[in-house]
């Protein structure tokens, strides 16, 4: 499998008359590991959102899709009531079970398919457990292992070890590099540089328009994690 | 459908003055009552998990106060007032897509939007009830507001039995994609679901069958008889199985209960408020075993 390549070209959005994004120009080659990295507000994520279709935006964003070719993502976290008697094999019926409903169970196919994703993860030991009930790191897992369901092609990740734990945090590498190996296109919303150093192929840093983009090793020379996290220095940062 | 009313009607009759059955079955508008409450006790308790879920308990109470209004305008405008259906979901239905029109397209919180338009529809709704209260006898407006065992007809029992079958027909299959929107609207999207469309129809839906519950339950009351079941079920459940299950057997319970009971006791009260207090009943039991039993305080 090879996963598809992804053009934005002159992207902008503006939403409440604020401008997000401004004229964004870059490629996600097909198969890499892309890391998208930049401050807060920054417009990361509604570039995802705008790559999704979710959000207007003017330019031209193009997925080259092959037949039958599915997308996988994880978002940042989940709003619901804590309390509410949801397990998790009931959130993974919620998520991918078409027509068959949670309260009646995943069919026996569905759960096959839902069992070996949570192993890869590290919860099917937990699947019984109320999400409610998990910490933040492990319900970022159980999003990690809806997107791998069905096999994607593109997997999008929107800052998805924010409150991961270590053990989770390792799974999720191991689980990037294996899909990777697979081929599948990685677009992944990061804050950890020295992640991105060890794992992205290529990293594109974004405070609403394009700052840099390139191979992590060559364009994040001289950058430390204090200027990523702020606007005002990544600025004189890129200016020098 | 009338035939077959009145078969059930009649046999179960015949098996009350043969001593079968209790005293209450000898009469009609009792059975129609206890049919309803089969009809509506299942889905009431079954939709009442997705309106739990999808935080949505505020806006089912407004669709109740609108239909207050709806009965007004209905009387107001010529309608049988003892089923003005055309009015009733004609108003609330216009009412609940306006709400949720309204709910995206504001910076207002939901609930602080839905209280506006609850605030709306029960000062309209109380005046134009006082308004024609002069026109029609005040217990058929009682009726609407508390729900009355004495006044449901075979057009009621069609009304809930198609909307019974069309809330099931849409709720089962659309379950899902109906309460993912609520954990995370964009995984929702990324998954196929038309997450604003689907928000229209769980407004119909619940408009519709609040509508058509009115007889028994009342305008006031009805949207208690979607929460309590749920939020009884909650207090002991730790699936999403046992969530709608335990709440569809609650809402059943106290839907029959609630028919029942006065007619056993002779007691003068509401069959809509008698509904209620035995789900009430059974929530405060339920709640009693969470505080006191160990195994269930962390379900």
């Amino acid at each position: 499998m090879q996963g598809p390549a992804i053009g934005f070209e002159h992207v902008s959005l503006a939403l409440g008359g604020a401008q997000i994004l401004q004229d964004v120009n870059f490629t996600v080659a097909a198969g890499e590991i892309h890391c998208l990295i930049g401050p807060n507000g920054g417009g990361k994520t509604s570039l995802v959102r705008a790559l999704l279709g979710q959000v207007p935006h003017t330019g031209r964003i193009s997925i080259a899709w092959r037949d039958g070719e599915t997308i996988g993502y994880v978002p940042q976290g989940l709003d619901f009531d804590k309390t509410l008697p949801v397990t998790i094999s009931d959130f993974m019926a919620l998520v991918f079970q078409k027509r068959r409903p949670a309260f009646i169970g995943l069919s026996n196919r569905n759960r096959a398919l839902a069992d070996a994703a949570l192993d890869r993860v590290g919860l099917l030991g937990k699947r019984r457990a109320k999400l409610g009930s998990l910490s933040g790191g492990e319900r970022q897992r159980v999003l990690f292992a809806q997107a791998l369901i069905p096999p994607p092609a593109l997997l999008v990740l929107d800052e998805p070890m924010t409150s991961m734990d270590e053990v989770g945090g390792e799974r999720f590498e191991q689980i990037i590099d294996e899909v990777s190996a697979e081929g599948v296109t990685v677009l992944w919303i990061a804050h950890d540089l020295a992640q991105v150093r060890a794992m992205a192929d290529t990293v594109t840093c974004v405070n609403r328009t394009i700052l840099f983009s390139g191979p992590p090793a060559e364009v994040l020379a001289d950058f430390n994690a204090e200027v990523l996290f702020s606007a005002a220095a990544l600025a004189r940062a890129t200016a020098s | 459908m009338s035939n077959l009313y009145e078969w059930v009607r009649e046999s179960l009759m015949a098996l009350a003055y043969e001593g079968t059955l209790p005293v209450a079955f000898q009469y009609g508008f009792v059975i129609n009552a206890l049919l309803c409450a089969l009809l509506i006790g299942p889905v009431l308790g079954g939709v009442g998990t997705m309106v739990v879920t999808k935080r949505m308990a505020f806006f089912s109470q407004a669709i109740g106060n609108a239909a207050m209004t709806g009965v007004a305008i209905g009387v107001l405008l010529g309608e049988s007032y003892t089923e003005p259906y055309v009015s009733m979901f004609g108003f609330c239905v216009l009412f609940g897509l306006l709400l949720n029109y309204t709910k995206g397209r504001t910076k207002l919180s939901a609930d602080t939007l839905i209280g506006v338009f609850l605030s709306i529809s029960l000062a309209v709704g109380a005046s134009l009830l006082l308004f024609v209260s002069a026109r029609v006898n005040t217990h058929i407006l009682e009726a609407v507001l508390f729900g009355s065992v004495l006044t449901v007809s075979d057009i009621d029992m069609n009304v809930l039995l198609v909307v019974t079958l069309a809330i099931a027909a849409l709720g089962i299959p659309l379950f899902n994609r109906l309460l993912l929107a609520s954990f995370n609207p964009s995984l929702a999207e990324v998954r196929g679901v038309r997450v604003q469309l689907l928000e229209y129809v769980f407004v119909v839906m619940i408009t519709l069958l609040t509508v058509a519950c009115l007889k028994i339950v009342g305008a006031v009351l009805v949207e208690a008889l979607l929460l309590i079941p749920a939020a009884a079920a909650r207090n002991l459940i730790g699936s999403m199985r046992g969530f709608v299950f335990w709440s569809m057997a609650i809402s059943t319970v106290s839907c029959i209960a609630g028919v029942l009971i006065p007619m056993q006791l002779d007691l003068p009260i509401p069959s809509g408020g008698a509904i209620i207090m035995v789900a009430a009943s059974i929530f405060v039991l339920t709640t009693f075993i969470r505080i006191t039993v160990s195994r269930f305080r962390e379900a």
